[in-house]
Protein backbone atom coordinates (compact mmCIF):
# COMPACT_ATOMS: atom_id res chain seq x y z
CA UNK A 1 0.00 0.00 0.00
CA UNK A 2 1.78 3.31 -1.08
CA UNK A 3 0.62 6.49 0.58
CA UNK A 4 -1.71 5.43 3.07
CA UNK A 5 0.88 4.32 5.30
CA UNK A 6 2.69 7.44 5.58
CA UNK A 7 2.91 9.13 8.91
CA UNK A 8 3.67 12.90 9.23
CA UNK A 9 0.05 14.18 8.71
CA UNK A 10 -0.36 16.80 11.34
CA UNK A 11 -4.02 15.93 13.02
CA UNK A 12 -6.93 18.92 12.37
CA UNK A 13 -8.52 19.83 15.15
CA UNK A 14 -11.76 18.12 14.94
CA UNK A 15 -15.08 19.17 14.24
CA UNK A 16 -18.12 19.92 17.24
CA UNK A 17 -19.71 16.65 18.44
CA UNK A 18 -22.37 15.79 15.44
CA UNK A 19 -26.14 16.02 16.77
CA UNK A 20 -29.13 14.89 14.33
CA UNK A 21 -29.75 16.88 11.96
CA UNK A 22 -32.90 19.02 12.43
CA UNK A 23 -34.32 18.69 8.86
CA UNK A 24 -34.01 14.77 8.07
CA UNK A 25 -33.21 14.87 4.40
CA UNK A 26 -29.62 15.20 3.10
CA UNK A 27 -27.91 14.72 -0.60
CA UNK A 28 -24.81 12.44 -1.47
CA UNK A 29 -21.23 15.06 -1.69
CA UNK A 30 -19.87 13.99 -4.95
CA UNK A 31 -16.97 15.79 -6.83
CA UNK A 32 -18.51 17.60 -9.17
CA UNK A 33 -20.61 19.61 -6.64
CA UNK A 34 -17.57 20.68 -4.11
CA UNK A 35 -17.27 24.58 -5.28
CA UNK A 36 -21.14 24.49 -5.44
CA UNK A 37 -21.73 22.95 -2.15
CA UNK A 38 -19.06 24.57 -0.57
CA UNK A 39 -19.66 28.05 -1.85
CA UNK A 40 -23.50 28.40 -1.64
CA UNK A 41 -24.86 25.86 0.27
CA UNK A 42 -27.84 24.56 -0.78
CA UNK A 43 -31.58 24.26 1.45
CA UNK A 44 -30.55 20.20 2.41
CA UNK A 45 -30.59 18.86 5.82
CA UNK A 46 -27.03 17.08 6.04
CA UNK A 47 -23.85 15.46 3.12
CA UNK A 48 -23.35 12.57 3.26
CA UNK A 49 -20.00 11.04 2.08
CA UNK A 50 -18.03 7.94 1.24
CA UNK A 51 -15.14 8.13 3.81
CA UNK A 52 -12.75 6.14 1.12
CA UNK A 53 -12.60 9.08 -1.20
CA UNK A 54 -10.74 10.59 1.67
CA UNK A 55 -8.96 8.30 3.18
CA UNK A 56 -4.83 9.37 3.25
CA UNK A 57 -5.53 13.33 3.35
CA UNK A 58 -5.21 14.84 -0.24
CA UNK A 59 -7.04 17.94 -2.18
CA UNK A 60 -10.76 16.45 -1.24
CA UNK A 61 -10.23 16.64 2.42
CA UNK A 62 -10.12 20.87 1.82
CA UNK A 63 -13.94 20.53 0.62
CA UNK A 64 -14.93 18.16 3.06
CA UNK A 65 -13.79 20.03 5.97
CA UNK A 66 -15.70 23.29 4.51
CA UNK A 67 -19.15 21.21 3.67
CA UNK A 68 -18.48 20.08 7.47
CA UNK A 69 -18.46 23.62 8.83
CA UNK A 70 -22.04 23.97 7.30
CA UNK A 71 -23.76 20.26 7.33
CA UNK A 72 -23.95 17.80 9.57
CA UNK A 73 -22.36 14.37 8.03
CA UNK A 74 -23.04 10.85 7.36
CA UNK A 75 -19.82 8.67 6.44
CA UNK A 76 -21.39 5.54 4.38
CA UNK A 77 -18.67 3.28 3.97
CA UNK A 78 -18.43 0.86 0.47
CA UNK A 79 -15.03 -0.93 0.85
CA UNK A 80 -15.16 -2.11 4.52
CA UNK A 81 -16.33 -5.81 2.78
CA UNK A 82 -17.99 -6.58 6.10
CA UNK A 83 -19.46 -9.95 4.43
CA UNK A 84 -16.24 -11.20 3.68
CA UNK A 85 -15.00 -14.27 5.51
CA UNK A 86 -11.65 -12.63 5.26
CA UNK A 87 -11.62 -10.40 8.27
CA UNK A 88 -12.18 -6.13 8.05
CA UNK A 89 -8.83 -4.91 6.80
CA UNK A 90 -7.20 -3.11 9.85
CA UNK A 91 -5.58 -0.23 7.17
CA UNK A 92 -9.05 0.70 6.28
CA UNK A 93 -10.64 0.36 9.82
CA UNK A 94 -7.71 2.76 10.70
CA UNK A 95 -8.58 5.27 8.18
CA UNK A 96 -11.99 5.30 8.58
CA UNK A 97 -11.80 5.71 12.26
CA UNK A 98 -9.29 9.12 11.53
CA UNK A 99 -12.01 10.50 9.59
CA UNK A 100 -14.33 9.79 12.22
CA UNK A 101 -12.40 11.42 15.05
CA UNK A 102 -12.07 14.65 12.64
CA UNK A 103 -15.60 15.01 11.29
CA UNK A 104 -17.69 13.82 13.80
CA UNK A 105 -20.30 12.49 11.75
CA UNK A 106 -23.93 11.23 12.97
CA UNK A 107 -23.98 8.40 11.13
CA UNK A 108 -21.32 5.82 10.10
CA UNK A 109 -22.71 2.77 7.61
CA UNK A 110 -21.81 0.18 5.51
CA UNK A 111 -23.05 -2.28 3.55
CA UNK A 112 -24.24 -6.31 4.59
CA UNK A 113 -22.23 -7.60 1.44
CA UNK A 114 -19.05 -8.36 0.59
CA UNK A 115 -16.50 -7.08 -2.19
CA UNK A 116 -13.04 -8.90 -1.35
CA UNK A 117 -11.97 -12.33 -1.27
CA UNK A 118 -8.42 -13.51 -0.97
CA UNK A 119 -6.01 -10.16 -2.31
CA UNK A 120 -8.74 -9.17 -4.88
CA UNK A 121 -11.22 -6.01 -3.48
CA UNK A 122 -13.98 -6.23 -6.14
CA UNK A 123 -15.03 -2.75 -5.86
CA UNK A 124 -18.52 -3.78 -6.37
CA UNK A 125 -21.90 -4.96 -3.63
CA UNK A 126 -21.51 -8.55 -3.74
CA UNK A 127 -24.40 -11.00 -2.50
CA UNK A 128 -24.52 -12.97 0.66
CA UNK A 129 -26.74 -16.36 0.81
CA UNK A 130 -28.80 -15.71 3.91
CA UNK A 131 -27.70 -18.20 5.90
CA UNK A 132 -26.32 -18.85 9.45
CA UNK A 133 -22.95 -19.05 8.35
CA UNK A 134 -23.05 -15.42 6.51
CA UNK A 135 -25.04 -14.05 9.77
CA UNK A 136 -22.20 -15.17 11.93
CA UNK A 137 -19.56 -13.72 9.55
CA UNK A 138 -21.23 -10.89 9.08
CA UNK A 139 -21.71 -10.40 13.19
CA UNK A 140 -18.01 -10.56 13.39
CA UNK A 141 -17.24 -8.40 10.97
CA UNK A 142 -19.06 -5.43 12.44
CA UNK A 143 -18.81 -5.88 15.82
CA UNK A 144 -15.06 -5.88 15.12
CA UNK A 145 -15.52 -2.57 13.61
CA UNK A 146 -18.20 -0.88 15.96
CA UNK A 147 -15.39 -2.07 18.47
CA UNK A 148 -13.00 -0.26 16.65
CA UNK A 149 -15.03 2.90 16.50
CA UNK A 150 -15.94 2.46 19.90
CA UNK A 151 -19.67 3.28 18.77
CA UNK A 152 -22.03 1.65 16.62
CA UNK A 153 -22.92 1.86 12.88
CA UNK A 154 -25.44 1.13 10.49
CA UNK A 155 -25.64 -1.57 7.99
CA UNK A 156 -27.35 -1.12 4.62
CA UNK A 157 -29.26 -3.74 2.53
CA UNK A 158 -27.70 -4.49 -0.92
CA UNK A 159 -29.19 -4.11 -4.30
CA UNK A 160 -29.12 -7.75 -5.58
CA UNK A 161 -29.52 -9.77 -8.88
CA UNK A 162 -28.96 -13.23 -7.79
CA UNK A 163 -30.64 -15.04 -5.00
CA UNK A 164 -28.93 -18.24 -3.48
CA UNK A 165 -30.58 -22.09 -3.03
CA UNK A 166 -29.33 -22.28 0.23
CA UNK A 167 -31.29 -19.17 1.87
CA UNK A 168 -32.69 -20.10 5.09
CA UNK A 169 -34.18 -16.57 5.56
CA UNK A 170 -35.36 -13.61 4.17
CA UNK A 171 -33.26 -10.75 3.87
CA UNK A 172 -35.10 -8.75 6.32
CA UNK A 173 -35.03 -11.42 9.00
CA UNK A 174 -31.53 -11.60 8.04
CA UNK A 175 -30.88 -7.22 8.59
CA UNK A 176 -33.01 -7.97 11.63
CA UNK A 177 -30.46 -10.40 13.35
CA UNK A 178 -28.15 -8.95 12.59
CA UNK A 179 -29.45 -5.63 14.36
CA UNK A 180 -30.14 -7.99 17.43
CA UNK A 181 -27.53 -9.71 17.40
CA UNK A 182 -24.73 -6.42 16.76
CA UNK A 183 -26.73 -4.32 18.32
CA UNK A 184 -26.19 -2.01 14.69
CA UNK A 185 -28.74 0.09 13.19
CA UNK A 186 -30.04 -0.96 9.82
CA UNK A 187 -30.11 1.40 7.16
CA UNK A 188 -32.97 0.94 5.09
CA UNK A 189 -32.35 1.71 1.48
CA UNK A 190 -36.07 1.98 -0.02
CA UNK A 191 -34.52 1.29 -3.83
CA UNK A 192 -32.54 -1.58 -3.24
CA UNK A 193 -35.64 -3.39 -1.42
CA UNK A 194 -37.77 -2.37 -4.82
CA UNK A 195 -34.96 -3.43 -7.17
CA UNK A 196 -34.48 -6.81 -5.06
CA UNK A 197 -37.97 -7.54 -4.68
CA UNK A 198 -38.71 -7.24 -8.45
CA UNK A 199 -35.59 -9.49 -9.18
CA UNK A 200 -36.48 -12.36 -7.02
CA UNK A 201 -40.60 -12.05 -7.53
CA UNK A 202 -40.81 -10.99 -3.75
CA UNK A 203 -43.19 -8.39 -2.32
CA UNK A 204 -41.43 -4.69 -1.12
CA UNK A 205 -43.86 -4.04 1.11
CA UNK A 206 -43.46 -7.39 2.72
CA UNK A 207 -39.71 -6.60 3.83
CA UNK A 208 -40.62 -3.26 5.13
CA UNK A 209 -43.45 -4.53 7.34
CA UNK A 210 -41.43 -7.19 8.26
CA UNK A 211 -38.21 -4.50 9.22
CA UNK A 212 -37.87 -3.70 12.88
CA UNK A 213 -38.74 -0.16 13.06
CA UNK A 214 -36.69 0.58 15.83
CA UNK A 215 -33.52 -0.19 14.48
CA UNK A 216 -33.68 1.90 11.09
CA UNK A 217 -31.42 5.20 11.30
CA UNK A 218 -31.47 6.14 8.04
CA UNK A 219 -32.90 5.64 4.47
CA UNK A 220 -31.36 6.16 0.98
CA UNK A 221 -33.74 6.71 -1.69
CA UNK A 222 -32.16 6.06 -5.58
CA UNK A 223 -32.46 5.86 -9.07
CA UNK A 224 -32.47 2.40 -10.92
CA UNK A 225 -32.32 1.51 -14.76
CA UNK A 226 -35.12 -1.51 -16.19
CA UNK A 227 -33.34 -3.92 -18.82
CA UNK A 228 -34.77 -6.31 -20.74
CA UNK A 229 -33.77 -9.86 -20.64
CA UNK A 230 -35.23 -12.58 -22.84
CA UNK A 231 -38.89 -12.22 -21.45
CA UNK A 232 -38.31 -10.57 -18.73
CA UNK A 233 -36.65 -7.20 -16.91
CA UNK A 234 -34.08 -7.05 -14.81
CA UNK A 235 -33.75 -4.11 -12.27
CA UNK A 236 -30.26 -2.66 -12.01
CA UNK A 237 -29.12 0.05 -9.48
CA UNK A 238 -27.29 2.25 -10.64
CA UNK A 239 -28.08 5.99 -9.00
CA UNK A 240 -27.93 7.62 -11.90
CA UNK A 241 -32.00 8.50 -12.53
CA UNK A 242 -34.46 10.23 -10.24
CA UNK A 243 -36.60 7.79 -7.86
CA UNK A 244 -39.00 5.95 -9.59
CA UNK A 245 -42.77 6.86 -8.81
CA UNK A 246 -42.86 2.88 -7.52
CA UNK A 247 -40.00 3.55 -5.22
CA UNK A 248 -41.42 7.01 -4.31
CA UNK A 249 -44.75 5.03 -3.34
CA UNK A 250 -43.08 2.71 -1.25
CA UNK A 251 -41.12 5.53 0.81
CA UNK A 252 -44.75 6.56 1.24
CA UNK A 253 -45.25 3.51 2.94
CA UNK A 254 -42.02 3.33 5.01
CA UNK A 255 -42.39 6.48 6.29
CA UNK A 256 -45.68 5.39 7.56
CA UNK A 257 -44.61 2.69 9.13
CA UNK A 258 -41.24 4.09 10.15
CA UNK A 259 -41.63 8.26 10.83
CA UNK A 260 -39.03 10.70 10.58
CA UNK A 261 -35.79 8.68 9.98
CA UNK A 262 -32.88 10.85 8.48
CA UNK A 263 -33.25 10.00 4.21
CA UNK A 264 -30.51 10.27 1.42
CA UNK A 265 -30.91 11.45 -1.77
CA UNK A 266 -28.02 9.49 -3.73
CA UNK A 267 -26.76 10.03 -6.80
CA UNK A 268 -23.67 8.31 -8.67
CA UNK A 269 -23.33 8.61 -11.80
CA UNK A 270 -24.64 10.70 -14.62
CA UNK A 271 -24.31 13.79 -12.40
CA UNK A 272 -27.32 16.19 -13.22
CA UNK A 273 -27.14 19.80 -11.85
CA UNK A 274 -27.18 19.97 -7.63
CA UNK A 275 -30.96 21.56 -8.29
CA UNK A 276 -31.90 18.12 -8.99
CA UNK A 277 -30.61 16.85 -6.36
CA UNK A 278 -32.19 19.19 -4.38
CA UNK A 279 -35.57 18.99 -6.37
CA UNK A 280 -35.32 15.17 -5.10
CA UNK A 281 -34.62 16.05 -2.06
CA UNK A 282 -37.45 18.34 -1.57
CA UNK A 283 -40.01 15.43 -2.73
CA UNK A 284 -38.60 13.48 0.13
CA UNK A 285 -39.52 15.76 2.52
CA UNK A 286 -42.73 16.92 1.52
CA UNK A 287 -43.92 13.12 1.47
CA UNK A 288 -42.68 12.97 5.52
CA UNK A 289 -44.04 16.52 6.20
CA UNK A 290 -47.97 15.35 4.52
CA UNK A 291 -47.43 11.36 6.09
CA UNK A 292 -46.88 12.27 9.67
CA UNK A 293 -48.92 15.41 9.64
CA UNK A 294 -51.96 12.83 8.52
CA UNK A 295 -50.95 10.28 10.88
CA UNK A 296 -50.43 12.96 13.74
CA UNK A 297 -54.10 14.06 12.81
CA UNK A 298 -55.46 10.69 12.66
CA UNK A 299 -53.36 9.82 15.94
CA UNK A 300 -55.75 12.93 17.69
CA UNK A 301 -58.92 11.55 16.48
CA UNK B 1 -20.61 -25.35 0.27
CA UNK B 2 -18.24 -22.78 2.61
CA UNK B 3 -18.84 -19.16 2.55
CA UNK B 4 -15.61 -18.62 1.41
CA UNK B 5 -15.66 -21.03 -1.03
CA UNK B 6 -18.55 -19.61 -2.26
CA UNK B 7 -16.89 -16.32 -2.42
CA UNK B 8 -14.16 -17.21 -4.19
CA UNK B 9 -15.92 -19.45 -6.61
CA UNK B 10 -17.94 -15.92 -7.43
CA UNK B 11 -15.06 -13.65 -7.56
CA UNK B 12 -13.12 -16.24 -9.62
CA UNK B 13 -16.03 -15.90 -12.06
CA UNK B 14 -16.13 -12.28 -12.14
CA UNK B 15 -12.64 -12.36 -13.51
CA UNK B 16 -12.72 -15.05 -15.75
CA UNK B 17 -13.26 -14.68 -19.48
CA UNK B 18 -16.79 -13.24 -20.13
CA UNK B 19 -17.61 -16.33 -21.98
CA UNK B 20 -18.04 -18.25 -18.72
CA UNK B 21 -20.97 -16.64 -17.57
CA UNK B 22 -22.94 -17.23 -21.10
CA UNK B 23 -22.69 -20.97 -19.46
CA UNK B 24 -21.73 -21.17 -16.11
CA UNK B 25 -20.37 -24.45 -14.76
CA UNK B 26 -23.12 -26.66 -13.37
CA UNK B 27 -21.67 -26.68 -9.49
CA UNK B 28 -21.65 -23.24 -9.82
CA UNK B 29 -25.21 -22.51 -11.35
CA UNK B 30 -26.33 -24.73 -8.62
CA UNK B 31 -25.71 -22.36 -5.99
CA UNK B 32 -28.75 -19.82 -7.49
CA UNK B 33 -32.32 -20.14 -7.78
CA UNK B 34 -33.09 -18.20 -10.74
CA UNK B 35 -36.84 -17.67 -11.58
CA UNK B 36 -37.77 -16.16 -14.81
CA UNK B 37 -34.33 -13.79 -15.25
CA UNK B 38 -31.99 -16.11 -16.44
CA UNK B 39 -28.66 -16.83 -14.55
CA UNK B 40 -26.17 -15.55 -17.28
CA UNK B 41 -28.14 -12.04 -17.45
CA UNK B 42 -28.00 -12.17 -13.38
CA UNK B 43 -24.42 -12.56 -13.18
CA UNK B 44 -23.50 -10.12 -16.14
CA UNK B 45 -24.53 -6.84 -14.21
CA UNK B 46 -22.11 -7.67 -11.51
CA UNK B 47 -19.37 -8.56 -14.00
CA UNK B 48 -20.78 -5.26 -15.71
CA UNK B 49 -20.40 -2.98 -11.91
CA UNK B 50 -16.90 -4.68 -11.34
CA UNK B 51 -15.25 -4.16 -14.62
CA UNK B 52 -17.32 -1.34 -15.85
CA UNK B 53 -16.69 0.90 -12.47
CA UNK B 54 -12.77 -0.25 -12.15
CA UNK B 55 -12.34 0.61 -15.79
CA UNK B 56 -14.24 3.74 -14.93
CA UNK B 57 -11.41 4.60 -12.34
CA UNK B 58 -9.07 4.17 -14.72
CA UNK B 59 -10.19 6.35 -17.52
CA UNK B 60 -11.22 9.13 -14.85
CA UNK B 61 -7.67 9.50 -13.19
CA UNK B 62 -5.97 9.40 -17.40
CA UNK B 63 -7.92 12.54 -19.27
CA UNK B 64 -4.43 12.97 -21.16
CA UNK B 65 -4.37 9.13 -22.07
CA UNK B 66 -8.39 9.84 -23.39
CA UNK B 67 -7.27 12.53 -25.60
CA UNK B 68 -4.02 10.59 -27.10
CA UNK B 69 -5.53 7.43 -27.97
CA UNK B 70 -9.57 8.00 -27.60
CA UNK B 71 -11.75 6.65 -25.44
CA UNK B 72 -11.91 3.37 -26.64
CA UNK B 73 -8.44 2.32 -27.00
CA UNK B 74 -8.23 3.78 -23.59
CA UNK B 75 -11.39 1.93 -22.37
CA UNK B 76 -9.43 -1.72 -23.82
CA UNK B 77 -6.77 -0.74 -22.14
CA UNK B 78 -7.98 0.03 -18.97
CA UNK B 79 -9.95 -3.18 -19.11
CA UNK B 80 -7.51 -5.75 -19.40
CA UNK B 81 -5.46 -3.84 -17.09
CA UNK B 82 -8.27 -4.11 -14.50
CA UNK B 83 -9.05 -7.73 -15.14
CA UNK B 84 -5.24 -8.56 -14.70
CA UNK B 85 -4.70 -5.96 -11.90
CA UNK B 86 -7.41 -6.05 -9.69
CA UNK B 87 -7.35 -3.50 -6.37
CA UNK B 88 -6.43 -5.23 -3.15
CA UNK B 89 -7.94 -3.10 -1.45
CA UNK B 90 -11.40 -0.84 -0.66
CA UNK B 91 -9.58 2.47 -1.49
CA UNK B 92 -9.42 3.60 -4.90
CA UNK B 93 -7.70 6.68 -4.54
CA UNK B 94 -4.51 5.15 -5.84
CA UNK B 95 -5.65 2.63 -8.00
CA UNK B 96 -3.85 2.09 -11.11
CA UNK B 97 -0.72 2.09 -10.25
CA UNK B 98 1.62 0.11 -12.89
CA UNK B 99 -0.68 1.07 -15.70
CA UNK B 100 2.20 2.54 -17.23
CA UNK B 101 4.74 -0.95 -16.65
CA UNK B 102 1.26 -2.62 -18.42
CA UNK B 103 1.11 -0.02 -21.12
CA UNK B 104 4.83 -0.82 -22.07
CA UNK B 105 4.07 -4.37 -22.60
CA UNK B 106 0.59 -3.42 -24.13
CA UNK B 107 1.39 -5.12 -27.84
CA UNK B 108 -1.46 -3.02 -29.59
CA UNK B 109 0.25 0.31 -27.58
CA UNK B 110 3.66 -0.46 -29.68
CA UNK B 111 3.33 2.02 -31.87
CA UNK B 112 2.91 4.66 -29.12
CA UNK B 113 6.24 4.36 -27.03
CA UNK B 114 5.17 7.45 -25.49
CA UNK B 115 2.33 6.52 -24.30
CA UNK B 116 3.51 4.49 -20.98
CA UNK B 117 4.96 7.55 -19.61
CA UNK B 118 1.96 9.84 -20.39
CA UNK B 119 0.54 7.11 -17.61
CA UNK B 120 3.49 7.32 -15.47
CA UNK B 121 2.43 11.52 -15.53
CA UNK B 122 -0.82 10.98 -15.00
CA UNK B 123 0.22 8.21 -11.95
CA UNK B 124 1.91 10.88 -10.45
CA UNK B 125 -0.26 13.93 -10.74
CA UNK B 126 -2.94 11.12 -9.22
CA UNK B 127 -0.32 10.38 -6.28
CA UNK B 128 -0.17 14.50 -6.11
CA UNK B 129 -3.45 15.27 -5.64
CA UNK B 130 -4.51 12.10 -2.97
CA UNK B 131 -1.00 13.04 -0.80
CA UNK B 132 -1.66 13.98 3.20
CA UNK B 133 -1.58 17.06 3.84
CA UNK B 134 2.40 17.81 5.41
CA UNK B 135 4.35 20.71 6.04
CA UNK B 136 6.44 22.62 3.76
CA UNK B 137 10.00 23.86 5.31
CA UNK B 138 10.20 27.48 5.33
CA UNK B 139 12.92 30.15 4.74
CA UNK B 140 12.93 30.89 8.42
CA UNK B 141 13.07 27.15 9.92
CA UNK B 142 15.87 26.94 7.46
CA UNK B 143 17.94 29.88 8.78
CA UNK B 144 17.74 28.59 12.17
CA UNK B 145 18.84 25.25 12.10
CA UNK B 146 22.52 23.56 12.34
CA UNK B 147 24.07 23.32 8.98
CA UNK B 148 25.10 19.65 10.62
CA UNK B 149 22.03 18.17 10.87
CA UNK B 150 20.40 19.52 8.41
CA UNK B 151 18.78 16.82 6.03
CA UNK B 152 16.29 17.38 3.36
CA UNK B 153 13.11 15.37 2.63
CA UNK B 154 10.52 16.17 0.29
CA UNK B 155 7.13 16.43 1.01
CA UNK B 156 4.49 13.38 0.48
CA UNK B 157 3.01 14.96 -2.56
CA UNK B 158 6.56 15.36 -4.19
CA UNK B 159 6.75 13.15 -7.25
CA UNK B 160 9.75 13.36 -9.76
CA UNK B 161 9.11 11.70 -13.18
CA UNK B 162 11.38 11.71 -16.38
CA UNK B 163 10.92 10.59 -19.84
CA UNK B 164 13.00 10.34 -23.35
CA UNK B 165 10.11 11.97 -24.71
CA UNK B 166 8.75 15.65 -23.98
CA UNK B 167 5.68 14.80 -21.77
CA UNK B 168 5.34 18.71 -20.73
CA UNK B 169 5.22 19.49 -24.94
CA UNK B 170 2.34 16.16 -24.99
CA UNK B 171 0.53 17.50 -22.58
CA UNK B 172 0.17 20.82 -23.67
CA UNK B 173 -0.39 19.44 -27.03
CA UNK B 174 -3.35 17.54 -25.67
CA UNK B 175 -5.21 20.52 -23.40
CA UNK B 176 -4.93 22.67 -26.34
CA UNK B 177 -6.73 19.85 -28.35
CA UNK B 178 -6.77 21.57 -31.95
CA UNK B 179 -7.20 18.89 -34.49
CA UNK B 180 -5.57 20.67 -37.24
CA UNK B 181 -2.05 21.04 -35.00
CA UNK B 182 0.22 18.00 -34.84
CA UNK B 183 4.07 17.44 -32.93
CA UNK B 184 7.15 15.57 -32.51
CA UNK B 185 7.63 13.54 -30.11
CA UNK B 186 11.44 13.31 -30.73
CA UNK B 187 12.30 16.97 -29.80
CA UNK B 188 13.92 15.39 -26.20
CA UNK B 189 13.33 14.14 -23.28
CA UNK B 190 12.28 16.26 -20.00
CA UNK B 191 13.07 16.34 -16.23
CA UNK B 192 9.67 17.15 -13.64
CA UNK B 193 8.68 17.50 -10.63
CA UNK B 194 4.80 17.00 -10.02
CA UNK B 195 3.46 18.38 -6.49
CA UNK B 196 0.14 20.15 -5.28
CA UNK B 197 1.26 23.45 -3.82
CA UNK B 198 -2.51 24.30 -2.89
CA UNK B 199 -5.47 22.02 -4.00
CA UNK B 200 -4.17 20.96 -7.71
CA UNK B 201 -1.16 18.85 -9.17
CA UNK B 202 0.99 21.46 -10.68
CA UNK B 203 4.12 20.64 -12.98
CA UNK B 204 7.53 21.97 -12.35
CA UNK B 205 10.03 21.30 -14.96
CA UNK B 206 13.89 20.92 -13.88
CA UNK B 207 17.30 20.78 -14.99
CA UNK B 208 19.04 17.70 -14.89
CA UNK B 209 21.19 18.64 -12.09
CA UNK B 210 18.58 19.80 -9.96
CA UNK B 211 16.36 16.20 -11.01
CA UNK B 212 19.19 14.56 -9.60
CA UNK B 213 19.38 16.29 -6.45
CA UNK B 214 15.58 15.82 -5.83
CA UNK B 215 16.20 11.73 -6.70
CA UNK B 216 18.74 11.74 -4.25
CA UNK B 217 17.63 13.33 -1.77
CA UNK B 218 14.32 11.74 -2.50
CA UNK B 219 16.23 7.93 -2.14
CA UNK B 220 17.37 8.94 1.43
CA UNK B 221 20.93 9.67 0.86
CA UNK B 222 22.27 12.17 2.65
CA UNK B 223 22.68 16.24 2.33
CA UNK B 224 26.45 16.51 1.61
CA UNK B 225 26.98 12.84 -0.29
CA UNK B 226 23.58 14.33 -2.64
CA UNK B 227 25.60 17.67 -2.95
CA UNK B 228 28.38 16.12 -4.35
CA UNK B 229 27.49 13.14 -6.72
CA UNK B 230 25.24 15.56 -8.26
CA UNK B 231 28.04 17.90 -8.57
CA UNK B 232 30.51 15.49 -10.49
CA UNK B 233 27.46 14.51 -12.73
CA UNK B 234 26.47 18.09 -13.78
CA UNK B 235 29.14 20.65 -12.88
CA UNK B 236 26.80 23.80 -13.76
CA UNK B 237 24.76 22.90 -10.65
CA UNK B 238 24.21 25.59 -8.43
CA UNK B 239 23.46 23.85 -4.60
CA UNK B 240 22.29 27.77 -3.30
CA UNK B 241 20.10 28.41 -6.03
CA UNK B 242 18.93 25.14 -6.12
CA UNK B 243 17.64 25.67 -2.45
CA UNK B 244 16.23 29.04 -2.47
CA UNK B 245 13.98 27.28 -5.64
CA UNK B 246 12.80 25.15 -3.89
CA UNK B 247 12.18 26.56 -0.69
CA UNK B 248 9.92 29.02 -2.49
CA UNK B 249 8.23 25.75 -4.13
CA UNK B 250 7.85 24.52 -1.11
CA UNK B 251 9.37 21.50 -1.76
CA UNK B 252 10.74 19.94 1.15
CA UNK B 253 9.39 18.87 4.22
CA UNK B 254 9.59 21.04 7.83
CA UNK B 255 12.20 19.55 9.67
CA UNK B 256 10.58 19.79 12.70
CA UNK B 257 8.50 17.08 11.43
CA UNK B 258 11.38 15.44 9.41
CA UNK B 259 13.04 13.76 12.41
FE1 LIG C 1 -27.86 2.98 -0.69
Amino acid sequence: MSVHLKQNEPKPNPFPPASPPRDPVGIGLRHPYYEEVTNSPPNVGWLEVHPENYFGGGAHRHFLSKAREKYQLSLHAVGLSLGSTDPVSEEHLRQFKELIDIYQPFNVSDHASWSASGNAHLNDLLPLPYTKESLDTLCRNVERTQEYFGRTMLVENPSTYVAFAENEMSEHEFMNRLSEKTGCGILLDINNIFVQSHNHGLDPFEYIDGIDSSKVGEMHLAGHIEQEVGDGIILIDTHSRPVKKDVWDLYEHAVRRLGSVPTLIEWDQDFPPLSKLVEEANKARDIMNRILNKDITNAAE
Amino acid sequence: MRLSEVQKYFKDTMLDHPKVLDTPPEDFAELFNVGDIPLPERLKVYRNNIIGSLTDVMIASHPLLEKLVGHEFLELMARSFVLENPPTHGCLNMYGAGFDKFIESYELAKALPYLADMAKLEIAMNEAYHAPEDEPLKANELATASPEDLQLKLRQNVQLVSSRYPLDKIRNFCIEDDPDKTMSVDSGGVKMMIYRPELDSVIVKLEDGEYEMLLALNQGVGLNEAVETTLNAHKGFGFQEFLQRHIELETFLALKTNT
